[in-house]
């Protein structure tokens, strides 16, 4: 499944690349993840539960950073299961940083998400919308981090 | 018998368990839970089956002509059910294409609520009737009309630990109605669905029609409802209807349907259950 979209945030690049390098406020902005562990430099373990409809998963996954030109680009792997193996996610995804001047940053990303397991059984289609949702409010909590007087 | 399956008694004692429970589950025919357990999709820690709360059984007319249906009421009864006249037949007519006849027999119209598949066949006819949904939870009963009860895909308005106790349908004017279900084979789930009926006023007749299947809840605009109004004979009248119903969708790409085509069927099948109901196609 591939994801693709962008967004634009009050804040200039610098500020917003060590936000985003910054694993405890990732942590705080992905919906669902309930710890974000720091491995190496480039490395980190997560855990993440999600949940579709009836259906609830909990992932432990090993995040990489695969390349990164900071302030700009950052490539990403995250590879991972949930308990007992019943599916498996794996995603990469490029985000890339463009400085607007005084307007601020604009990130844009791409993903690639694959869901095999009990949960890529629920349908593809369902899962892309799930995605989609937890997109939004990923790109709502991380504004909300950066332009505080934007969020009140 | 395990206690990893629970028969309360009353309804106050099922959702107490439920509330009291981690990980329990409340369990009606299990014609999609059974399935979803199976397929190890989910994994209650205790079941509470709901089969012997007499409160949630069977269909009855009140007193002011609005018709209650249990929520441990199975398709195969509402799909023969003399009870069901009027604009009320539309649900007898979605219970009779439910999936097959083992599913009909099990499956219930409280767990089909709960489930909210967005492809299952209650839940735009519910929503063409104006129907309100009765919940109990341990903190007591509500009512939530079906405009209201789906709030994102398989998400409802109920609350961990609520259960669906019944639907309930207001009286409505008599009217021709009719449930439409575009499906791959007959017996799967609908690609797309369309519940409709005619209700006619002082200043002429409309369509009342909710889509399923393309959204995470039923498709229905009351705005373009009333634009239609006297115009069901005019072929850009209703396009306009469909459109506006088109404007409301999210659809998904899926097994039984790409979520283009969805789109693209949304007028087609309106049209054409409006010209079925309006005899215009036996011109």
């Amino acid at each position: 499944m591939k994801f693709a979209g962008a967004f634009d945030v009050k804040a200039p690049r610098p500020a917003v690349w060590e936000k985003i390098r910054d694993p405890g406020l990732m942590a705080a902005c992905i919906p669902g993840c309930d710890s974000i562990e720091k491995v190496s430099e480039t490395s980190y373990r997560a855990v993440v539960a999600v949940k579709v409809g009836p259906i609830s998963a909990r992932f432990s996954l090993v995040v990489d950073i695969v390349r990164e030109e900071p302030p700009t680009r950052l490539v990403a792997r995250a590879r991972g299961e949930e308990g007992g193996r019943a599916s498996a996610l794996s995603c990469e995804s490029l985000l890339s940083l463009t400085s607007l001047g005084e307007a601020g940053t604009r990130v844009e990303y791409e993903a690639d998400v694959d869901v095999t397991g009990r949960l890529g059984k629920f349908g593809l289609g369902i899962m892309r919308k799930k995605v989609e949702q937890l997109s939004e409010a990923f790109v709502a909590a991380f504004r909300g981090r950066l332009e505080p007087a934007a969020a009140a | 018998m395990s206690a990893f399956v629970r028969h309360p008694a009353s309804v106050e004692e099922a959702v107490g368990w439920l509330a009291s429970i981690p990980g329990a589950l409340p369990i009606s025919g299990g014609a999609s839970l059974m399935a979803m357990i199976n397929a190890r999709l989910v994994e209650p820690s205790c079941l509470v089956n709901l089969e012997r709360l007499e409160e949630l059984r069977g269909l009855s007319l009140q007193a002011d002509g609005s018709l209650r249906i249990g929520a441990m009421t199975r398709h195969r009864d509402i799909a023969g059910s003399a009870l069901l006249v009027g604009a009320h037949v539309l649900l007898r007519q979605a219970a009779a294409v439910i999936a097959n006849r083992p599913v009909r027999n099990m499956g219930t119209i409280g767990g089909a609520l709960g489930h909210a598949d967005p492809a299952a066949d209650y839940l735009g006819p519910l929503r063409c009737l104006d129907a309100e949904i009765e919940i109990a939870g341990r903190s007591g009963r509500r009512s939530v009309p079906m405009s209201q009860f789906i709030l994102g895909w398989y998400e409802t308005a109920l609350a961990p630990g609520e259960i669906v106790v019944a639907a309930r349908a207001p009286p409505l004017p008599a009217g021709a109605t009719l449930y439409r279900k575009v499906a791959r084979v007959s017996g799967d789930f609908a690609t797309i669905s369309c519940a409709l009926r005619l209700e006619e006023d002082g200043r002429g007749t409309t369509a009342r029609a909710a889509i399923g299947a393309c959204g995470p809840a039923p498709l229905r605009s009351e705005t373009a409802e009333e634009l239609l109004r006297g115009g069901l004979g005019d072929a850009e009248a209703v396009a306009r209807f469909g459109a506006a119903l088109q404007a409301h969708a999210d659809p998904i790409d899926d097994v039984r349907g790409s979520a283009d085509y969805r789109l693209k069927l949304i007028p087609r099948v309106l049209a054409s259950a409006i010209a079925e109901l309006t005899g215009a196609d036996r011109g």
